[in-house]
This record gives structure tokens, C-alpha cells and sequence, in this order.
């Protein structure tokens, strides 16, 4: 795999903030990388400076193989689709399409065939001669994605481009970019704080916090082995339990969760003493009648989605469980709690690393 | 009587109140004067008719005999450079500064409110201080030309019949320049930046995105700055008053100038009316196009 974008000790400083620390990040030509993180982490920093919008204080962006570091993001020959859309409001539809081709001394009658062709495969052929402003946001969304194809750009970079869709249209649109991503052939990196568009669009999965890569691989990677409590209670939804628990003799744990302490058999690689922190995800945690499963717990509340049941425990911390299908319990039942032990993630309590 | 109270604090007699009043203040006080002075252009006045509203009417008469003067080509000729060299020099000074202030450097929004002071100055006070800049033989505006070897001997722009009309020019577009740089401020700012990042993505330089983006998206402000500059100019009368009372021999004679010349100077209210008249003409076609311009705002 030949490396499409490359990152090497990049820094960003805004004043005396520090936006981007050592960032070490490379791309495969060809895939679909996503960044994600809370807002504030640097996801949408480290995309502007992959465009040229941000100059960077330190290290290097390499673009195919081409130092790109000190280039103005004109020549850097990426194409970008806003979380605005930021389609030219005086132009239309068709002069947005072919604004690139014609600053770069396109003929028109050439510009006229590239923004049709490009419009029939976006399913925009209709639309050529309307202004912005009459289109439907997801006709601007195509738009501004029309936009950066026709240009053929060694990168395709998206900030956050579905943030401005309605639920169902974001769904859709989620496929559309990932199939026109397979079409092309090309290489996006993609910026979300969404972290299930993350997880069903990219190929990657770059987890940033606080200016820092907390973690990177393959969705389903992630999930299985978060490699912190961070990226743990990021990716998953609805979010991990943790459980603050201490190491005792003979493998197991002592956890306490509001009325007394109670001893799950859990093998911990940590000597006796430790004190970490037991990940669960709602959805490996399955209700028992009592005394039946690991441990009991009494129901706060119960909210039903129809095919889902949120259940959250009356206990300290709370925790959450995902039973699919209708379960009729009410909230004050008693019930046992169930989950194997593989799908246990145990961190360290300080360093909240995982172990 | 309840229901006409009723319908006074909440009703449609509340609503007619609303568009009433203030549309009362604009008869009685724009309105009337304004077809007073057309129906007077149309009358023979005398010192002596003044105070009646019936007298005789003469029908274009006193146009023909306007057009008839010696002095009005020429002043209809001044009109026409004072409103284009005036609104030229404010847009072009006003967008050059705009665009300055625009790249936002420390300080930028302070400086950019001290120019603003030259506006808010009374077109008398700003007559008498080019008065002194002007001055054919101490003004500093003579000085800074020579030093620069741009003129060699003293230029006596007041009273210079080439160069007359030039100095309240120059007075006029210092006055002006401000609100220009104002209104060219908003426009700037109102453009979204991720449109010229954007732009600059796709490939623009500097040049292209001022050409193609900036250009085009400050279309509706750049109409109404024109208009309404044609309309301010047309209005500027206390800088011919300050500076060369339209003289020397009516070189800097402008349309405005001359109807208040004529009818309060020469007590010829007919002739000065009829210029008014004209002058309302021109001042109808800015507005309208004012307004159009104003509506047609484009933004994304």
C-alpha cells in the first residue's frame, strides 16, 4: 500500500494553546480514514492544516509523496466538502461545479461536459441551472460533494458534512459518500464528532483528544480493544459502564456499586491492591431473575425504543443495559445482572490505560 | 363607541394608526413642500405672488428659459463631474481602505471608527478647514504638490476657474470616503470566509477570488453605495458655500448651488424650482435603483 497522506510530528499552536501535539499520522492510498473526537480535539485543525487553511507551527504534511508543509492550499490539489456546503451563492448550480475548472483556464464548452458528466452521476442533471438558495439541503450537500469530483484531487477531505442533514437524510447520504468514495477509488479523510459515522464509513479510525491521537485501527478494533477509558466511553453507543473496582487476592475484583462490597471472579493482570476501573458495554449485559446472575441490582428506569429496552440500574455508578426486544420489567424490580467475561475491559484507574 | 375604542388599542384602527401617522409627517412634511415646488416651477412667481398658492401658469416656460441661459450647459456639464470624479474617488478611496481594514491587523476596528470622524463633521467646518489646505499661497495641499514635484509654481485652487470645481471635489471625497469604507466594511464582513477558503481550494489566487467571489457578492452593497452617494452629492450645497460660492464666474457652479442661487439670491423662485424639479428627476431614477438593489440581495 503505497501512503496517500502523511502527518510527521505535527504541531499546531494558537498563541499559548496547543491545538495539535506530535501528530503521527499516515494514509493508505485509497481509504477511508475518519477522524473523531469531542469537539475541541484537533480533528477539524488537523484537516485544515491537510488543506493549507491552517499553517502549522511544526513537523510535516506530505501529499503523495510531495512535501506540501509550506504550499498554499491551492496547490496542494485537495478538494474539500464544508459543513457549510460553502457553494457560491451568486453562481449556479453548474458555475459551482465548474468554478475549479475555470480558474485553472478550462474552455467552456470543456466545463460545460465535465459538470454534466459529473451531474449525472450525482444525480444533480436537472439541477445544473438553479441557484443555491433553491435547493434542498441535500441537494447542496450533493453539490458541494459534485464540486470537489470534478476535480479529481488526490484527497478528499470532509469537515463534518452531514452535521446540517436531518436524521433519515443523514443515513442515506453516509452510504452515498462511502459508495462514490469505492466509485472513485480515492482517498478521503473524513472529520466527525459522530462516532457511527466513523464507525460505518471509514476503513481507519483516528480517535483524537485534546490535540492528541488516543488511538487508531479498524473500526470493529476498536471496539473489541479500546486501548484507554477514553476511547472506550467514545466509541460504543450507548456508552460503556465503568465500574471502579480494586485488584484483590487469587484474580478477581472487588466492586462497589452502593450497597456493599461485592466480589466478581474477573482475571485482572494487576497485582492485589490495584485499583482500576471494569468496562461493560450495555449491550453485553443481560438481565437475569435474581440471584441468577453475577451480581443483582434493583431498576431505576426503563425506556423502550420498540425493538430496544434501555434499562438504567438504581445503583452507584449507574449502569446501563440494552436488552433488544420488550422486557417487562418496571422500575424498583430486582434482577440479576449477566455478562461474559470476554467482553470485560479492565483499565488502570490512574492512568486510565487498558490492562 | 366601545367598539372604535376597541378597535383603536387592538384592531384594525391600531394598524391604520401605525401607517398613519408617520405617512401624515411624510405629506405634510415632504410631500406638500415637494408638489408645492413642482406646481410652482410651472407658475410665473414674482416677490409679490409668494405668498398665494394661485398664479399664473406658464406651463414649460420657465424650463425654456432656464435651458435659455447662457450658464446652464455649462453648470449641468460641473453637475455631471462633481457627482462622477466625487462618487468615483469616495467608492474607490472607501473600498480601498474597506479592504485594508479587512485584513484585520491589530487595531484594525479602532482605526477603522476614527475615520469615521471626517463624516460625522458639518460640511461648513470641513469647507473652512480646505479652505486653509486649499489656500493658493500657504496651504499645505500647495506644499506636499511641490515638495513631491508635482506642480512647480502655486496652484490658486479656489480661485482658479480650472481648478475650482477640483477643490470641492477633493473636500467632497475626503468628506465621503468614510461612509464609503462603512458600508464597504459590512458588505466585506457579511461575506462567509468558508467561501474564499473554498475558493482558494479549488485554485483561486488572491486576484481571482477578489474578481469572482468578493465582486459579485458585494453587488446589491456596491449598487446602493452608488446610488446613494448620487444621492448625497446632489445634495451637497455647504461645500460650494464654504469654498467657492460656485465662483469664479460659475466655474464651480452645480445644479444645487444654482437653484438656491436663484431663488434666494436673485429671487427668480420659478427658475429655481424648475432646476429643483429636474434635479428631483434624477434623484427618482438613483432611488428607484436604490431600492431595487437593496432587495436583490444575494446571500447564501
Amino acid at each position: 500500500m503505497t501512503k496517500q497522506i502523511e502527518f510527521s510530528g505535527v504541531n499546531k499552536h494558537y498563541g499559548a494553546y496547543h491545538a495539535l501535539k506530535d501528530i503521527d499520522l499516515s494514509i493508505d492510498k485509497g481509504s477511508f480514514v475518519a477522524l473523531v473526537g469531542p469537539s475541541g480535539c484537533g480533528k477539524s485543525t488537523l484537516l485544515r492544516s491537510l488543506a493549507g487553511l491552517e499553517k502549522i507551527t511544526g513537523g510535516d504534511i506530505s501529499i503523495a509523496g510531495e512535501v506540501v508543509t509550506t504550499l498554499p492550499p491551492r496547490k496542494r490539489d485537495v478538494a474539500m466538502v464544508f459543513q457549510s456546503y460553502a457553494l457560491y451563492p451568486h453562481m449556479t448550480v453548474e458555475e459551482n461545479l465548474t468554478y475549479s475548472l475555470r480558474v485553472h483556464g478550462v474552455a467552456r464548452a470543456e466545463r460545460k461536459q465535465a459538470a454534466a458528466e459529473v451531474a449525472a452521476t450525482t444525480g444533480l442533471a436537472d439541477l445544473l441551472h438553479r441557484y443555491p438558495r433553491e435547493l434542498s439541503g441535500g441537494q447542496r450537500q450533493r453539490v458541494a460533494m459534485s464540486r470537489a469530483i470534478i476535480r479529481n484531487p488526490k484527497a478528499f477531505l470532509f469537515d463534518e458534512p452531514l452535521s446540517n442533514l436531518d436524521a433519515a437524510l443523514r443515513v442515506h447520504m453516509r452510504k452515498e459518500i462511502r459508495a462514490l468514495h469505492d466509485r472513485l477509488g480515492a482517498t478521503s479523510v473524513y472529520v466527525t464528532h459522530d462516532q457511527i459515522e466513523a464507525m460505518t464509513m471509514a476503513d481507519h479510525v483516528v480517535v483524537l483528544r485534546a490535540g492528541v491521537i488516543e488511538q487508531q485501527g479498524r473500526p470493529l478494533d476498536l471496539y473489541d480493544k479500546p486501548a484507554n477509558k477514553f476511547v472506550a466511553g467514545f466509541i460504543g453507543s450507548p456508552a460503556m459502564n465503568f465500574l471502579p473496582a480494586t485488584v484483590t487476592e487469587g484474580g478477581s475484583v472487588a466492586i462497589d456499586i452502593g450497597n456493599g462490597p461485592l466480589s466478581l471472579a474477573i482475571a485482572v493482570a494487576a497485582p492485589a491492591g490495584a485499583r482500576v476501573l471494569v468496562g461493560i458495554r450495555p449491550e453485553h449485559l443481560t438481565l437475569t431473575a435474581p440471584g441468577e446472575g453475577r451480581f443483582d441490582a434493583s431498576i431505576a428506569f426503563t425506556e423502550s425504543t420498540g425493538s430496544t429496552t434501555f434499562v438504567t440500574t438504581a445503583t452507584t455508578p449507574e449502569l446501563m443495559v440494552v436488552e433488544t426486544g420488550r422486557r417487562m420489567v418496571a422500575s424498583g424490580d430486582r434482577v440479576g445482572l449477566s455478562f461474559g467475561d470476554a467482553s470485560i475491559h479492565v483499565f488502570d484507574a490512574a492512568t486510565e490505560r487498558r490492562l | 363607541m366601545r367598539r372604535l375604542y376597541s378597535s383603536l388599542v387592538d384592531g384594525r384602527g391600531f394598524d391604520l394608526c401605525l401607517i398613519g401617522i408617520p405617512l401624515a409627517f411624510l405629506i405634510v412634511l415632504s410631500g406638500i413642500p415637494l408638489i408645492y415646488n413642482v406646481v410652482m416651477s410651472f407658475q410665473a412667481v414674482d416677490m409679490f405672488s409668494l405668498g398665494s398658492f394661485i398664479r399664473p401658469w406658464v406651463g414649460f416656460e420657465n424650463y425654456r428659459q432656464l435651458i435659455a441661459q447662457p450658464e446652464f450647459w455649462p453648470i449641468m456639464g460641473h453637475t455631471a463631474t462633481f457627482l462622477a470624479a466625487s462618487i468615483a474617488g469616495q467608492f474607490l478611496l472607501g473600498f480601498a481602505l474597506a479592504l485594508f481594514f479587512w485584513t484585520n491587523f491589530p487595531g484594525a476596528s479602532w482605526l477603522r471608527g476614527l475615520f469615521l470622524v471626517s463624516w460625522v463633521m458639518p460640511g461648513l467646518v470641513v469647507g473652512a478647514v480646505w479652505n486653509w489646505l486649499l489656500s493658493g499661497d500657504f496651504g499645505v495641499f500647495n506644499f506636499v504638490l511641490r515638495e513631491l514635484h508635482v506642480i512647480s509654481g502655486n496652484v490658486f485652487w479656489r480661485s482658479d476657474p480650472n481648478f475650482a470645481l477640483w477643490s470641492v471635489i477633493i473636500a467632497n471625497i475626503w468628506l465621503g470616503t468614510s461612509f464609503n469604507m462603512i458600508l464597504l466594511s459590512v458588505g466585506l464582513s457579511s461575506i462567509p470566509a468558508d467561501l474564499y477558503e473554498a475558493a482558494e481550494l479549488d485554485g483561486a489566487g488572491a486576484l481571482t477570488r477578489f474578481w469572482t467571489i468578493t465582486l459579485p457578492m458585494m453587488r446589491s452593497t456596491i449598487g446602493a453605495l452608488i446610488s446613494l452617494g448620487l444621492i448625497f452629492t446632489l445634495q451637497q450645497f455647504d461645500l460650494f458655500a464654504a469654498i467657492t460660492s460656485g465662483g469664479p464666474n460659475n466655474a464651480s457652479n452645480v445644479a444645487q448651488y444654482w437653484a438656491w442661487d436663484l431663488s434666494f439670491k436673485q429671487y427668480d423662485f420659478a427658475k429655481g424650482a424648475a432646476i429643483s424639479v429636474i434635479m428631483i428627476a434624477v434623484v427618482m431614477v438613483a432611488s428607484v435603483y436604490y431600492v431595487r438593489s437593496t432587495r436583490h440581495e444575494v446571500r447564501g
